[in-house]
């Protein structure tokens, strides 16, 4: 059974960065999100992509490195977001 | 490969800056001593936000005289005297910002007025009535190496005849606007910047600065001697991991330093990646040659840093003292990497750096009796 945490944030990528075509299921959990040939997201997705978390889940990344280790892929995001909410 | 560096020299008449910590002298003193002007402040001036590290002249706020230009009359007081912006003496006004903070607070109050020095044209068409130049001016503008790109042109049109002395002027003050997108991107941060320095999370400072140079082709004590660009095209806000932009320009300036004992001013912001491939590369081209570096105390004054950093660097040149890499703490990304100040009787010239977004690199070979 997918994670509930992980879909939400699948669908939160996909929405920010307009990812047309893109169903959750098609991000895979391990997948690198910056730099990876499939998305190719670049520094200005990342951008986004942490504004647009920092909204939703009510935390503040840092510094760039922490922002680039948390960006990793879905299943750090996830574990980034469980160190930081405990109720997420 | 490298291509040779433009090789142009030209004297500086005079040079001068405004930072925080007052002109390229008292600047230079600070400095010396150990000083930050950075202070944490709410990264979006009024309207608060995160508490990040800049080095201001005043408030940031957007005000309708906008608040750079009173500073601005006290720097531009010291220009010597000339026909500034006619055809034999040409202006040249290099930044990043000119006035982009109006148009955020044109956006914010809907107020009209604050567009009057918003864009460039218009700040600098603001600054040709305010200090009575001529026509004759040219705007330079390429993000955190362009005021190196208006030294450059400067050169080019004594050596080509073109002008008998060139004023390049250069200011660039922060802005919410300018403070919030470098806050974006998370490399201003709640941490003070430490230039070079290996640690976990890098962090960068900006400042407001602006200075002046006049330039001629008579051979003065010291002079600008050589130029070395290259724009690598990887990445927006990245270098290709590999240094091989860095080494590309620093090469360059390299080979027209040879013979010469040099100590180099890196560009040396606080971010981590770009801060330790810059060191390594630095330490590779310029062996033993001590590098530092002052963004860790003024903050980055962004297009405008090549110009403020020139003058400090010949204030401490009269000094006879070259302030240290303040804010640094070992480790270093490089054991060239100088903490604290050093002689200036042992080098015969200096290589002065800066880089920008785009992975644009800049180097000037500075050289002086």
């Amino acid at each position: 059974m997918p994670d509930l945490l992980s879909t939400r944030l699948k669908h939160l990528i996909i929405t920010t960065l307009k990812l047309e075509g893109v169903q959750p299921e098609d991000i895979p959990d391990d997948e690198p999100l910056i730099g990876s040939p499939r998305f190719g997201l670049d520094s200005i997705d990342a951008l986004e992509l942490v504004l647009a978390i920092e909204k939703e889940f009510g935390v503040k990344i840092g510094s760039s490195e922490e922002s680039r280790q948390a960006l990793a892929s879905v299943s750090a995001l996830v574990a980034y977001l469980r160190s930081r909410t405990p109720g997420a | 490969m490298s291509a040779p560096a433009e090789q142009l020299p030209v004297g500086i008449e005079a040079c001068d800056c405004l930072t925080p910590l007052g002109d390229a002298t008292a600047t230079c003193d600070g400095l010396l001593a150990g000083r930050r002007a950075l202070v944490l402040t709410p990264v979006l001036g009024r309207d608060g936000g995160d508490l990040v590290p800049l080095a201001l002249l005043g408030p940031m706020d957007e005000t309708l005289t906008p608040r750079w230009l009173p500073e601005l009359h006290g720097l531009a007081g010291k220009i010597p005297a000339g026909a500034w912006g006619t055809t034999r003496f040409p202006v040249i006004v290099t930044s990043s910002n000119f006035g982009v903070g109006s148009l955020y607070a044109f956006v914010r109050d809907h107020d009209v007025r604050h567009l009057t020095h918003g864009t460039p044209f218009a700040t600098v068409e603001m600054l040709r009535g305010e200090f009575n130049w001529g026509e004759q001016i040219t705007i330079f503008s390429h993000a955190c190496i362009t005021a190196h790109l208006g030294l450059a042109h400067a050169a080019r049109l004594l050596h080509a005849g073109l002008a008998d002395r060139v004023l390049v002027f250069s200011f660039d003050f922060v802005s919410p606007f300018v403070a919030g997108g470098f806050h974006s991107l998370k490399i201003l941060n709640g941490l003070m910047p430490a230039p070079y320095a290996l640690r976990v999370h890098g962090s960068i400072g900006l400042g407001d600065g602006a200075a002046f140079a006049v330039l001629s082709r008579e051979a003065g004590p010291a002079r600008i001697a050589a130029h070395a660009f290259h724009n690598e095209m990887f990445h927006f806000t990245g270098n290709q991991p590999d240094g091989a932009g860095f080494t590309t320009c620093a090469a360059s300036i390299a080979g027209a330093a040879q013979g010469r004992r040099v100590w180099v001013k890196g560009h040396g912001t606080g971010t981590l990646e770009a801060g330790r491939i810059e060191a390594e590369v630095l330490s590779h081209q310029f062996p033993g040659a001590p590098l530092t570096g002052w963004k860790g105390s003024l903050g980055h004054t962004l297009g405008s840093c090549g110009l403020v950093e020139l003058a400090i660097a010949l204030a401490a040149l009269r000094r006879g003292k070259i302030p240290g890499t303040v804010g640094g703490a070992a480790p270093s990304f490089s054991d060239t990497v100088a903490l604290a100040p050093f002689a200036a009787k042992d080098f015969d010239g200096a290589i002065l750096t800066s880089n920008a977004f785009g992975g644009a690199h800049a180097a000037m070979l500075l050289t002086h009796d």
